[in-house]
């Protein structure tokens, strides 16, 4: 796309007279110059933005015990340390394991079932229809908290059978994420729209036939965007899985770090820990990139595509 | 000009090869089919598909808000403490709304400050999201050239850094003896060591703008890049200035895409608990959500948690339909 | 094989209020090119889908080769369609795309790679099989997506538009192209277009198309040179449409057969082509290259004066813009044969209008049918828009 301001525009034509205005009292100002105040604005932010996280980053590798002092850089949170660290602390190791355990189960459950979902709801015209849809969105709009009690409720109160713990943490995050396969591929699948199956019944087809050998790979990036998505919200959780989680046992990372922020455990512990899950999302999100990649490789399409895809825009 | 064609005797084998049953041929004739099978989709197969995520959706999103409120307006076990829901809307007692209200506006109210320091605080969290990330935005969609991408990415980064770490960089650095503390003292700004942990709003305030604006930024880029850069070149060239042009073309042009952001923006600030929680943990901050969350761990307040949630559910109720039905039109209407 | 012969009955297809198609009879003939031409909102389109299978329609039969497909899927029909914007699946390598219809039918492997093969090679595409439709430039994907549905063996091949988003120069290259396939495969070819130039240079036959009804059916020579009312005579290239009135039949003025006196503002014609016994107010139409233009004062049959408003150079032709007398302008088309063009702009002349090219139209198009006000029924067809964004994630 063609951007306003791009750099082989903003030659102006009259160069002599502006070098000579400037030598005036009111430099003239040129139509496309570069915008110096909002790059500048720009990069504070992203330095606002990103670097407190790498000096969280930092301290997991702290020789000590502080947060806020360095003290040399030491592997003692992740493994050396016999009692602390991440791999020989059973407190630390089971959040772990947890995290990877929701996250999984959520996504294996919650794809398949948001993207049947949002291709069933995009064909079937009809009120009920709609009418699912318009709840699926407001599940997307609803603030986590209100749902997260309501749900706990459910479990304590209605469906005893399961208990708070993994299984009730499963089924409220597949609910939580469900939104995410269901909107991207909707979007999807309308610009897609309906020629490439006509086109397949045309050529023979039948209609699920179709489904299957057309609108399921054109899907496919999409599919797997949603399901980064899905994965990488699931290690973030935090709100509902605290609801549902009953012992320690089923505590992720998240959970973990949050009761032990103020007090607890060791503070370079917790950042080790926030560092893993952080290490967990950048590897699935490369994955995606490069399972998106590869899937639409030889189609027309900018390199942001897979970017934007896998953010959710 | 056109030619008529008299009845062929044309053979029906035709017919065994399609499940469409074929009507008589209606040379002449001017009658709607039997039932028009809708452009020959097969409509138990979009049901079929659509089915599971159906059921969840509602079994455990839609039932949810019911159970919540046959807690509310259910009673207490006053042996166990523990809420007794009341299924039938007949039994409905109003016992814990009257409570939860009493404690909003009543003599003793203690409910009230933190319902009005949790608009204060999105408010101002809000207004300050949006005045840094709509330039953010601006620049990355307009400016940014070749460095696009790379912009882009550094812009999403923060998405995939969990809520937990980004808090947990500010906590590390807010500490007394901190970089945030050491860097003022430096500067000579403060003379002593602020304790930005133990209460400050400020900190709160700045603690949501920081976890929610990476949201923003993404949805006003988005909103941004799609609009089209002629337009802006066009009036250019019609004579405005950039600020004009600005004002009286980009801005509106991006009011939907800003609408979009506060929603996305304000609507989960305002059940926001753990942000004060972690940057704060003082009773001189708390939010609703806080209030939320203290009452279900009370014994025998469980319902009025359950009142306190329905209400803050209600007060949203309106602009999450309007958001909800926006987007589903605009996704029906390919806008 | 059974020829492809198609027959349309009254076909008719209503969207809610609107009636896209309304009551077509057609008799298509084996083996025949034939094109719905027509502007946009015609039915051409929604025609040609129900023939594919696409839409159903409202009442009324399509025939293919003595069987009614009406109502029969479109992977049951022998019909193979080559869409607007080509439909090639992007996740698929060019061969693989032609392959894909052939899964339905029982071949051997090494059949089914011959047919590929052969269908590519037709389009000139052979060496192309690994590549993907991402690839290939438009004229290239459009031949894949001709091969893809060649390579079944359909009885008939419907094309929508298919060189729409191509330039002008490719187009006309494969518009011949086209026409040869057509020639060497020797299956109906139904086409559906908005350009007047492709219908006429590739079609056997063709039908006008406005407002879901059949203005004119005809071969391109027929419509072109003998439109039954204004607007076909308008649609196709510029008819030079003048308001007159009709006297009444004439005779014994040497033009050997029917006339028709006529009056231009002040000035007497006649004509012998179009309505010869219309009477009253009539439309008069004639191209622009049987337009004369002689000198000013020139006297004779079917002279009217007039004044050169404007002369533009074309390359092959100039075109004269002559304003006559009574007020109507005209286009007059000369041909470049080597010697200059004498007009310039104000200039006086005489035009001249050939009685036998001057055609009487009758006044107001027998075949335009008002659309009905209806309520609101189902929705008209969705085509494919821009997507919606996801907006960011509540936490």
């Amino acid at each position: 796309m063609a951007v306003a301001g791009d750099h082989a525009l903003s030659t102006p034509v009259s160069v002599p007279a502006a070098r000579t205005a400037r030598r005036s009292l009111l430099p003239r100002p040129r139509p496309w110059r570069h915008a110096w105040f909002l790059e500048t604005f720009t990069w504070l932010y992203l330095i606002w933005s990103i670097v407190p996280i790498g000096i969280a980053i930092l301290f997991s590798f702290n020789n000590g015990k502080s947060q806020a002092a360095w003290q040399g850089f030491s592997w003692q949170w992740y493994f050396t340390d016999p009692l602390n660290s991440v791999l020989h602390s059973p407190e630390l190791h089971q959040a772990v394991i947890q995290t990877l355990r929701l996250a999984g189960f959520t996504t294996l459950i919650t794809v398949p079932l948001g993207v049947g979902f949002a291709i069933g709801i995009d064909r079937w015209r009809g009120r009920t229809s709609s009418s699912l849809n318009f709840v699926m969105i407001f599940s997307f709009v609803v603030p986590e908290l209100l749902l997260a009690v309501a749900l706990m409720f459910v479990f304590t109160q209605l469906i005893t059978a399961i208990p708070l713990g993994t299984n009730a943490e499963v089924a409220a995050l597949v609910v939580w994420n469900l939104s995410w396969p269901a909107i991207i591929v909707r979007a999807r699948l309308v610009t897609i729209g309906h020629a490439y199956e006509e086109a397949a019944t045309d050529l023979g087809a039948s209609r699920l036939q179709a489904v299957r050998r057309v609108l399921m790979p054109m899907l496919m990036p999409a599919i797997f965007a949603s399901a980064v998505l899905v994965f990488a919200g699931v290690i973030d959780d935090f709100v509902i899985v605290e609801q549902m989680s009953s012992n320690a046992g089923t505590q992720p990372m998240s959970v973990l770090i949050y009761s032990n922020v103020h007090g607890g455990l060791a503070g370079p512990a917790l950042n080790a820990l926030a560092t893993l899950m952080l290490v967990f999302s950048l590897i699935v999100a490369a994955l995606g990139y490069v399972a998106y990649r590869f899937m639409t490789r030889g189609e027309r399409g900018n390199r942001g595509e897979a970017l934007t895809s896998i953010a959710g825009i | 000009m056109t030619t008529a064609v008299d009845n062929r005797s044309g053979d029906p084998g035709a017919h065994g090869r399609g499940r469409w049953p074929v009507l008589r041929r209606s040379a002449g004739r001017d009658g709607r089919s039997a039932a028009p099978p809708e452009r020959w989709g097969l409509r138990a197969l979009w049901v079929t598909l659509a089915a599971p995520g159906a059921v969840w959706l509602i079994i455990l999103f839609v039932v949810p808000f019911y159970v919540m409120l046959a807690v509310a307006a259910g009673s207490v076990n006053l042996l166990l403490q523990s809420p007794v829901p009341v299924w039938n809307p007949l039994h409905w007692s109003g016992s814990s709304f009257a409570a939860v209200w009493h404690d909003i506006v009543g003599p003793q109210a203690f409910l009230g400050p933190p319902i009005v320091r949790t608009f204060v605080y999105t408010a101002i969290a809000a207004v300050l999201s949006l005045a840094i990330a709509y330039p953010v935005a601006y620049f990355v969609t307009r400016y940014a050239g070749r460095r696009k991408t790379l912009f882009l990415v550094l812009l999403i980064a923060p998405f995939w850094v969990s809520y937990m770490m980004r808090m947990l960089a500010w906590i590390d650095l807010l500490q007394q003896n901190g970089y945030v503390n050491r860097v003022l003292s430096l500067l000579h700004l403060v003379g002593h060591q602020v304790n930005w942990l133990g209460g400050e709003a400020p900190t709160v305030v700045l603690g949501l703008v920081y976890g929610y604006i990476p949201y923003l930024i993404i949805v006003l880029f988005a909103g941004l890049d799609r609009i089209d850069p002629s337009l802006l070149e066009a009036a250019r060239d019609l004579g405005l200035g950039r600020w004009r042009a600005f004002w009286r073309v980009t801005l509106p042009l991006s009011k939907s895409t800003i609408v979009a952001g506060m929603f996305i923006t304000v609507l989960p600030m305002l059940g926001d608990y753990f942000t004060n929680q972690l940057l704060s943990g003082t009773p001189g901050t708390t939010m609703i959500g806080n209030t939320i969350e203290g009452l279900l761990q009370s014994p025998g307040q469980q319902g009025q948690g359950a009142a306190l949630a329905l209400l803050l559910l209600v007060v949203l109720l309106v602009p999450m339909v309007y958001y909800a039905s926006a987007t589903a039109r605009a996704s029906r209407e390919n806008i | 094989m059974a020829g492809g012969h198609i027959s349309l009955v009254e076909l008719k297809k209503r969207f809610g209020a609107v009636t896209a198609v309304d009551g077509i009879s057609v008799e298509i003939e084996p083996g025949e090119f034939f094109s719905l031409l027509g502007p946009s909102g015609c039915g051409k389109t929604t025609t040609l889908r129900m023939v594919a299978g696409f839409e159903e329609p409202t009442s009324g039969a399509i025939f293919l080769d003595g069987s009614d497909v009406g109502r029969l899927p479109p992977n049951k029909r022998n019909v193979n369609t080559v869409f607007q914007n080509y439909a090639l699946f992007p996740f698929l390598n060019v061969a693989d795309n032609v392959r894909f219809g052939l899964r339905y039918q029982r071949l051997t492997k090494s059949e089914v790679n011959r047919k590929v093969g052969e269908a590519l090679d037709l389009v000139q595409l052979g060496s192309y099989q690994r590549r993907r439709p991402g690839q290939l430039s438009g004229g290239q994907q459009q031949r894949v997506a001709l091969a893809r549905a060649l390579v079944l063996n359909p009885a008939v091949l419907l094309l929508d538009e298919p060189l729409g988003a191509l330039d002008a120069k490719l187009r006309r290259a494969l518009q011949v192209e086209l026409k040869a396939l057509q020639e060497r495969v020797g299956i109906t070819f139904l086409y559906v277009t908005h350009d007047q130039e492709e219908a006429l240079t590739m079609s056997d036959r063709l039908a006008v198309m406005s407002n879901g009804c059949i203005a004119q059916l005809g071969s391109p020579r027929q419509v072109y040179e003998e439109p039954t009312d204004a607007f076909v005579a308008d649609f196709l290239g510029i008819s030079n449409l003048m308001e007159a009135v009709a006297l009444g039949p004439g005779g014994g003025d040497g033009l050997g057969g029917a006339s028709c006196r006529l009056k231009l503002g002040d000035f007497e014609l006649r004509a012998t082509c179009g309505a010869l016994d219309a009477l009253g107010d009539v439309k008069l139409a004639i191209r622009p290259e049987r337009v004369q233009l002689r000198p000013y004062g020139d006297t004779g049959l079917n002279r009217v004066p007039g004044m050169v408003e404007r002369v533009v150079f074309l390359g092959s032709a100039s075109q004269v813009l002559a304003r006559l007398a009574p007020g109507a302008t005209l286009h007059c088309l000369l041909h470049n044969d080597g010697e200059p063009v004498t007009w310039r702009q104000g200039d006086p002349v005489s035009v001249e209008l050939p009685p036998d090219a001057l055609r009487v139209l009758p006044n107001g198009s027998a075949t335009v049918k008002e659309i009905r006000e209806e309520t609101l029924g189902d929705e008209p067809p969705d085509l494919a828009g821009s997507a919606p964004q996801p907006s960011g994630r509540l936490t």
